[in-house]
């Protein structure tokens, strides 16, 4: 079969993040405008190498190979290797991040056209996850960046700072769209099972920027709310919590916090519905505020009815007002975050109603079919002719 | 093939994935695997008939590896004729990226919503 479209990932797909959630959406889209396509994206475990699905072929790169520097460039050459049969019938390759892209922008004889997705820089976020890269490296994933994104026809972001960071690559405006995340809102799930009376929730993984030590500093400072307790939903194994978990006995709350780890994404939607609120503590590092984010997590307890008390960043405001659909407070401050949560439960009338109009401000604005609109407007742009559909 | 029914293994699904299993028919000529009358197109399950519209690889061997990545950069860097912008990573720039060497917290995943670098 060759194929129309393609979407390239250096991720594995599915899995339990939300970057599977965004790709299954995304690439859906795309699949469903140019009529199938080959999804090129990582595998292992149990993953098979390739799939069929109607119209659609999955492709999977599950080489072990240990240097991550290495193994993307090795993901490179097999997504060159992925395209190669296609090359005479692709019109739009969509990526994710350089190492997609750089097959895709450098085909050999290309006429399909290139939207990169660009969800954060590896150039910034690879600063912040490996400390010992330096300055000169990260200039050279920059250019890589730059080459990328200067031979894309479209570049989609989801928010306007990630938007901005682009921009200071030297993409030009007229190429840029911005393409929100959304959420599907559910009908309201049953309670999970072992769930707690009363809990804040946590949902996601553990790096340093995601702020989970404040968001344990605060809650050391709830301990006079009896029966209240903590649920990390960890989109990450289990052994990435280590560290965390220290804190949390360190600090004495270990014994009122319950984990869960990759959880299923429906059964993640039924534990954000129970909660009283849901803690997005993002840091108020360069990660956050300069390549910007777009916090799924936000839109995902917003869909689900659920008042957020999150850090006052950027990013965070392009989706959420304060007072409005829960608290902005500023981040890395424990103490303050501590304050917003323990004022929304001392006022369950006023916290319900921030639940509510949040949840009507996602099927307002932020659903995934809006999301696969905007998408869908930007391959049209690119191919007026593929509007048939 | 014994009287027990065998059922097809075929991978299903797209973002939620689950085995097929429908009664089996045939075996795969090349991994044997059982499949079902949907799943039996020629000779092949569905995988294998997918992975030979491509070139066989062998991402378990190193020297694979370091060989197609070095084909890989070396054509498209004559499709663009370029040398500058290969500023290809050198041992220094790949040494920070061994396992292990990320921050404690395990990170290297993009947020909820980007790249995933380490669940490979
Ligand atoms: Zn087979
Ligand atoms: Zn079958």
């Amino acid at each position: 079969m060759r194929h129309r479209a393609a979407y390239l990932a250096f991720d594995r797909f599915p899995s339990s993040k939300g970057s599977a959630v965004h790709i299954a959406q995304m690439a859906d889209e795309l699949f469903g405008f140019f009529g199938g396509g080959l999804l090129g994206v990582l595998g292992g475990g149990d993953l098979p190498r390739y799939q069929r699905e109607g119209d659609r072929e999955v492709a999977r790169f599950d080489a072990r190979i240990p240097n991550l520097l290495d193994r993307a460039e090795a993901f490179s050459g097999w997504a060159a290797d992925h395209l190669d049969p296609h090359l005479g019938t692709l019109e739009v390759v969509h990526v994710r991040d350089p190492w997609s892209a750089l097959p895709a922008v450098t085909a050999p004889g290309r006429r399909h056209r290139v939207v990169y997705e660009v969800n954060g820089l590896p150039s910034i976020e690879m600063g912040h996850t490996w400390p010992w890269a330096s300055p000169a490296t990260l200039g050279k994933v920059r250019e890589l960046e730059r080459f990328c994104l200067e031979r894309s026809d479209a570049v989609v972001v989801p928010s306007r700072v990630i938007g901005g960071a682009v921009r200071g690559l030297g993409v030009p405006e007229g190429k840029i769209h911005l393409v929100p995340n959304g959420a599907d809102v559910p009908d309201r799930p049953a309670r999970p099972e072992g769930a707690p009376e009363r809990y804040l929730i946590y949902v996601g993984a553990f790096q340093p920027w995601q702020g989970l030590d404040v968001l344990m500093r605060a809650f050391a400072r709830l301990a006079d709310l009896d029966g209240l307790r903590l649920v990390v939903c960890g989109s990450v194994p289990e052994r990435r919590a280590k560290p965390v978990r220290r804190l949390a006995e360190r600090l004495g709350v270990a014994e009122r916090v319950d984990w869960r780890f990759t959880l299923p994404h429906a059964e993640v939607a039924a534990w954000l519905a129970h909660a009283e609120v849901s803690v997005a503590p993002l840091t108020g590092c360069a990660r956050n505020l300069d390549q910007g984010c777009a916090p799924l997590k936000v839109i995902e307890s917003m869909a689900a009815g659920v008042p957020v008390v999150a850090s006052d960043l950027p990013a965070v405001r392009e989706l959420m007002a304060d007072g409005e659909h829960g608290r902005l407070v500023p981040a890395d401050r424990p103490a303050e975050l501590a304050r917003a949560v323990r004022i929304l439960l001392e006022y369950p009338d006023e916290a319900a109603a921030m639940g509510g109009r949040a949840r009507r401000r996602i099927e307002d604005g932020l659903t995934w079919a809006r999301s696969r609109a905007g998408l869908s407007a930007v391959y049209r742009a690119l191919y007026p002719a593929s509007a048939a559909r | 093939m014994t009287s027990q029914v065998n059922r097809c293994t075929v991978t299903t699904g797209f973002f939620v994935l689950g085995r097929c299993g429908r009664a089996a028919v045939a075996a795969c000529g090349q991994c044997g695997r059982p499949v079902c009358a949907e799943h039996a197109t020629g000779a092949l399950c569905p995988e294998c008939a997918l992975a030979q519209g491509y070139a066989p690889q062998d991402p378990h061997d190193p020297a694979w590896v370091r060989g197609y990545r070095r084909r890989h950069y070396e054509r498209s860097s004559q499709t663009y004729n370029d040398a500058y912008w290969y500023s290809s990573f050198d041992e220094y720039d790949r040494g920070a990226f061994n396992p292990g060497d990320e921050y404690s917290y395990g990170g290297g995943d993009f947020d909820d919503d980007g790249m995933d670098f380490v669940d490979s």
